[in-house]
């Protein structure tokens, strides 16, 4: 109904008038974090509500203006698709505005009127993207939100490699857009419209009579939106953008914004591409770009000591899976709709887990960096005892992000990696990349208990006066780590959305997964025992051995007694005996060193030849004027000064006029 | 009515140039009114004619009696001239009310005593009588008179300061732009003397051949003046010119002067042969290309934007060159770049004016972090920055998308290659922009940044209303370029 879209554009309007109403209130840090999250507040329900209808009823469509010279027009309208991307984006937002409250008091030299209104205007830009059917207001929508995002990740201006990582972001992401604009303008070219619909069709149509100018322009909307999602090569940028940027904004940047990248590969490959062989090619290419992200991802992100380094590694690690999805999706859409249904839901499940647990733990770095000033994971540790909240919302978002059961990451990968196996079944190099898929998994786990273990656990020195963070900053932790559990044990919530959504985009029954019995679990393929995980029963069994333990622990009777650690004699501070984190996996860190490389960018300089050849000044103009000059020079040296000379002049001017005259005449 | 506006618009200007000369050092509220007045009248005046071109000739000349019976001078207001003074007279307002603080003795740069301030605003008001004269020319003399007396302006102002930088510099750009002048004189001669007309459609009525010399010799004249290859060697020197010359003069009103004469000629209403349009398109692509070339050595900011301008330009010549192909909307986006253009260009010259004032020093490699005590100077400079290098939603985004648009709509793999060349024309300047401006404002400051004045009010105001231009600018312009076009 109209009504989803009304509520989505009073959302934007909301957050816009709210981004210039918090840069009047600049001056004050707390008036202004705290008046931009009323802001966000407001809009957030508003997209609520928009969600909540777009997933009930069909959405209609408005028009807000129209550029028929150009064949385009502002319409917005919200599919199934769109309103999970947008309820990422609200939740996302809302928590990290504020977390960000209290938190940019870590900042003390920089302005608060560059962090809020942008932020604002940043959220107000990603809605926009999501609700587009247009490509060119998709567009400027899509590069507001790069545009706004480069400034809140330079925000510290001070920080040289703040300023290196925002110009690194920009420059690849904007040349990512311009891929996209030639891609629509080729597309334009043959459709002369600009729509999502004209696309599809045009793009339908060109793969069966012009194939290659169509794989070309898929290709460019693939890097496009690729790059954006920090697929490697491409997504060089996210390693650097997103530990500087203040916490509540990385907890955006790799919660929401990547996720808009997923959003445009989900429409590229499922909506816009016509069921074709060149789709299951795509979906080869996908599969294998996201092995390679999960794999290199990860595998670096194992070797990082910095907290939020490592986290944004992990963030590649992740797109990784959801790739792999995406392509077991697109590959096995025309020939086996119901696996194809199972990695795509997986896919797009494993978006809307990645949000929940890769925001708490940015959040969880950002309250450690906020009261220990230390992102070295080497210089932290012991913190448990201090911050007991952050380190239990972290704890459960690192056995999330691992794929621990009955926690959500679990199921969004058990998804992908059952849609990679059964394919594999069919096609084996699926199979070869379901088993990457899940050593990876365990690659992670890995990654994450070294985090936990360098960080949270062992002991710290008890004078440091580290204490827990602000409430403001403990409940956006909570309610993410409270997510990661409620979906854990219930997918099926966002796994009937998800469903409808599948359906809308690709046109096509859904009947992989099965989730319609909320309490008995998720069945595969038709409910035949080919696969099936039951949350619910896994956390009775995990209930039940618990209380077991405890019933055989208070049995027992043991007396317990706390000593301090035993150092063979020596006194030593807390901090000289941890276990460093560049200590931990010391094998891997050797077999896998120069799995990241790196290069230097150096500043253009033109070959002198060429300089020289294009300084028209040196070899054109100067010599002629020298040559005018000297000319000059030589006429006037005929001014002798004596009168009798002129005199001769005139005279022998005076005959040779005559005579050209009598000749001319004749 | 709309006559007497008009004429009022165009004498206004060079009564107030007269009377800043004769009142010298209280010359600053004369020239400052004066240039208010005649905005408002050129608001008025591209509103009283939106839609309904105006054509109205006032003077004759008497020597040519028997050749030529109608008058000749006159008024022509359509949608062109509007779009050209609407770029041309409130920037020229702007200029003037920025020079009002910039050009004071309080200009760490080049501090300038009070007895200036007569010749300034002399030649800064004829200038925008030069251009609102050229502006609304009915045809080839009249445009020729003015484009002359802009020549003449230019030369004044460059060497306003009268060191020998500047002086060299000014005549520099007297020369060449004066020897592209001798080859727009000729064509005009050719013209008349074939068909006894000097009007813009006159040129329908050659023969082809000597249509294409014809054209040939008006192209020759607006590269000179417009700074493209093979004459873009005077524009970068004039930037010896006070920073409100080098944003007004050559950034938004005479470099456009070159690209406006191309526009008229190319669409008034007949077809300009192919290997004509063929060789602007390309001439202006190797342009963009050169200006490119030379951004990554240079250290002067203003220098660096000079560069930047005549790449500009190149993409207004490439937009008519592809309407001259047959793609209207190509024109259309040229067109809507010159408005486009203008605003965000003079944005970012004033941004550099704002840092000559507080800080004394163009270098960039004297400049570090003085976004921390010039916020507003370095706000308008990255909104600057951003429009002028195409990224969305800003001014610049729409005019180059249409150009890119009108070239696909060109048949063959022209469109696709101009569609590569300028896209990576714009992520490489883009790129190198974003890099200098994150270079002067942001990261650590040094000493130079450590104690800037604050920019006068007069610098600031000027600023925010330019800022806005660079977004409003596509809405001003898109109603104007809609009504263009065969």
């Amino acid at each position: 109904m109209v009504n989803a879209v009304h509520d989505v554009e009073v959302s934007i309007v909301i957050l816009i008038v709210g981004s210039l109403v918090s840069l009047l209130f600049a001056r004050r840090r707390k008036l202004c974090g705290w008046v931009s999250f009323a802001f966000v507040c407001a809009s957030s329900v508003y997209t609520g509500l928009a969600v909540v209808g777009a997933c009930t009823v069909a959405s209609g469509e408005h028009t807000i203006l129209s550029l028929p010279q150009l064949g385009s027009s502002l319409t917005l309208r919200i599919d199934p698709l769109s309103a999970i991307f947008l309820a990422i984006v609200a939740v996302i937002a809302l928590l990290s505005t504020l977390y960000s409250v209290r938190y940019m008091e870590h900042y003390a030299h920089d302005k608060v009127a560059k962090f809020f209104p942008i932020l604002l205007l940043c959220v107000a830009s990603m809605t926009g993207v999501l609700v587009c059917t247009d490509f060119l207001f998709f567009l400027i929508f899509w590069e507001s939100m790069t545009l706004t995002s480069y400034f809140l990740v330079t925000f510290e201006s001070e920080n040289a490699a703040s300023q290196r990582a925002g110009l690194k972001y920009f420059i690849i992401t904007h040349g990512a857009t311009l891929c996209m604009v030639a891609a629509a303008l080729l597309l334009w070219r043959t459709s002369g419209s600009f729509s999502f619909d004209a696309i599809r069709q045009t793009l339908s149509a060109m793969l069966t009579t012009r194939p290659v100018l169509a794989n070309a322009i898929v290709f460019l909307f693939f890097m496009g939106f690729a790059t954006k999602a920090g697929l490697l090569p491409m997504g060089d940028w996210l390693p650097d953008a997103h530990p500087v940027a203040p916490s509540g904004m990385s907890a955006t940047l790799s919660g929401a914004l990547v996720k808009l990248g997923i959003y445009g590969l989900v429409r590229l490959f499922c909506s816009f591409l016509a069921i074709s062989p060149s789709l299951k090619i795509w979906g080869i290419i996908l599969a294998l770009a996201g092995t390679g992200s999960l794999f290199v991802g990860t595998l670096t992100a194992l070797q990082q000591t910095d907290t939020k380094r490592l986290m944004a590694f992990h963030t590649i690690g992740q797109i990784g899976y959801i790739c792999l999805g995406l392509g077991v999706g697109a590959y096995c859409l025309d020939m086996y709709p119901a696996l194809a249904t199972v990695a795509l839901a997986g896919a797009i499940l494993h978006a809307v887990n990645h949000a929940c647990f890769k925001s708490c733990l940015f959040l969880g770095a950002g309250s450690v960096l906020y009261r220990t000033g230390e992102r070295d994971m080497d210089k932290l540790g012991g913190l448990a005892a201090f911050m007991p909240y952050t380190t239990g919302t972290t704890a459960i978002a690192s056995l999330s992000i691992a794929g621990v059961p009955p926690l959500n990451g679990f199921a969004s990968k058990w998804l992908i990696v059952a849609g990679c196996l059964l394919t594999g079944m069919r096609f084996p190099l699926f199979l070869v990349l379901g088993l990457i898929a899940l050593f990876i998994s365990l690659a992670t786990l890995a990654s994450f208990l070294k985090v936990l273990g360098s960080v949270f656990l062992g002991r710290a020195d008890e004078n440091l006066g580290i204490k827990e963070v602000p409430i403001s900053m403990i409940v956006p932790q909570v309610v993410l780590a409270a997510l990661c559990v409620l979906l854990g044990i219930f997918p099926q919530l966002v796994l009937r959305v998800i469903g409808h959504a599948i359906e809308g985009v690709t046109a096509t029954p859904v009947a992989g997964v099965n989730a319609s019995r909320m309490w008995s679990g998720l069945f595969l393929i038709d409910g035949s025992p080919v696969a099936f995980w039951s949350p619910l029963a896994v956390l009775a069994a995990l209930a039940v051995l618990a209380l077991l333990s405890y019933a055989i622990q208070r049995a027992g009777g043991a007396r317990t007694r706390s000593v301090p650690v035993w150092y063979c004699g020596e006194e030593h501070a807390p901090a000289t005996v941890r276990y460093p984190a560049s200590s931990f996996y010391l094998p891997f860190k050797h077999a896998f060193q120069g799995i990241y490389p790196s290069g230097k960018v150096h500043v253009p300089r033109f070959p002198a030849p060429l300089r020289r050849a294009l300084d028209f000044d040196q070899w054109l103009y100067a010599p002629t004027v020298k040559v005018i000059d000297t000319a000059a020079d030589r006429v006037s040296r005929t001014h002798v000064g004596i009168l009798q000379i002129y005199l001769l002049w005139i005279v022998i001017g005076a005959i040779v006029v005559t005579g050209i005259l009598l000749w001319v005449r004749g | 009515m709309i006559t007497s506006v008009a004429v009022l618009m165009l004498i206004l200007p060079a009564v107030g140039a007269l009377l800043s000369a004769a009142l010298k050092r209280r010359a600053r509220p004369a020239a400052v009114m004066t240039a208010t007045i005649t905005t408002g009248l050129a608001v008025w005046l591209t509103l009283s004619t939106f839609g309904a071109p105006y054509t109205r000739m006032l003077v004759d000349l008497p020597w040519l009696h028997g050749i030529v019976d109608t008058p000749i001078l006159g008024i022509f207001v359509d949608p062109l001239a509007s779009l050209m003074l609407l770029v041309v007279v409130p920037i020229g307002l702007l200029t003037v009310l920025y020079s009002t603080a910039y050009l004071t003795d309080k200009n760490r740069e080049h501090p300038v005593g009070n007895e200036q301030y007569g010749r300034y605003y002399f030649w800064l008001l004829l200038f925008i009588t030069s251009m609102v004269g050229l502006a609304v020319s009915p045809n080839f003399l009249q445009f020729f008179a003015f484009w002359e007396l802009t020549t003449v302006c230019s030369w004044a102002l460059i060497s306003f300061h009268q060191n020998a930088p500047s002086l060299r510099a000014g005549f520099k750009a007297l020369l060449m732009t004066s020897a592209g002048s001798a080859f727009f004189l000729l064509a005009i001669l050719i013209i008349f003397a074939r068909t006894n007309s000097f009007d813009f459609s006159a040129l329908g009525r050659l023969p082809n051949g000597l249509r294409s010399w014809v054209l040939l010799f008006l192209l020759i004249a607006a590269w000179a003046k417009a700074a493209q290859v093979p004459f873009q060697t005077w524009l970068p020197d004039a930037m010896e010119a006070p920073t409100p010359i080098s944003a007004y003069l050559h950034a938004a009103a005479m470099v456009k002067a070159g690209v406006y004469l191309m526009a008229r000629t190319v669409s008034s209403g007949w077809g300009i042969p192919p290997k004509i349009s063929l060789l602007m398109g390309g001439m202006a692509l190797l342009t963009i290309f050169v200006a490119l070339s030379f951004y990554f050595v240079q250290d002067d900011l203003k220098r660096l934007l000079a560069y930047s301008t005549i790449a500009h330009l190149g993409y207004v010549f490439l937009g008519i060159a592809i309407g001259g192909l047959g793609a209207t909307l190509g024109f259309r986006g040229g067109v809507l770049h010159i408005i486009c253009h203008g605003y965000s260009k003079a944005t970012l010259f004033f941004c550099a004016g704002n840092i000559a004032y507080a800080t004394g020093t163009r270098n960039i490699s004297e400049l570090r972090g003085l976004g921390k005590s010039m916020p507003l100077t370095a706000t308008a400079f990255f909104i600057g920055l951003l429009s002028v290098t195409g990224v969305p939603p800003l001014a610049c985004f729409w005019s180059k998308f249409m150009i890119l648009s009108g070239a696909m709509r060109l048949g063959g793999p022209l469109g696709p290659l101009i569609l590569v060349l300028i896209l990576c024309e714009t992520l490489i300047s883009f790129g190198w922009m974003l890099y200098i401006g994150q270079k002067i404002f942001l990261g650590a400051p040094l000493a130079v940044a450590q104690a800037p004045a604050d920019p006068p009010w007069a610098m600031n105001v000027t600023l925010i209303i330019l800022t806005i231009g660079c977004v409003a600018a596509p809405f001003v312009g898109m109603p104007l370029v809609q009504l263009m076009g065969k």
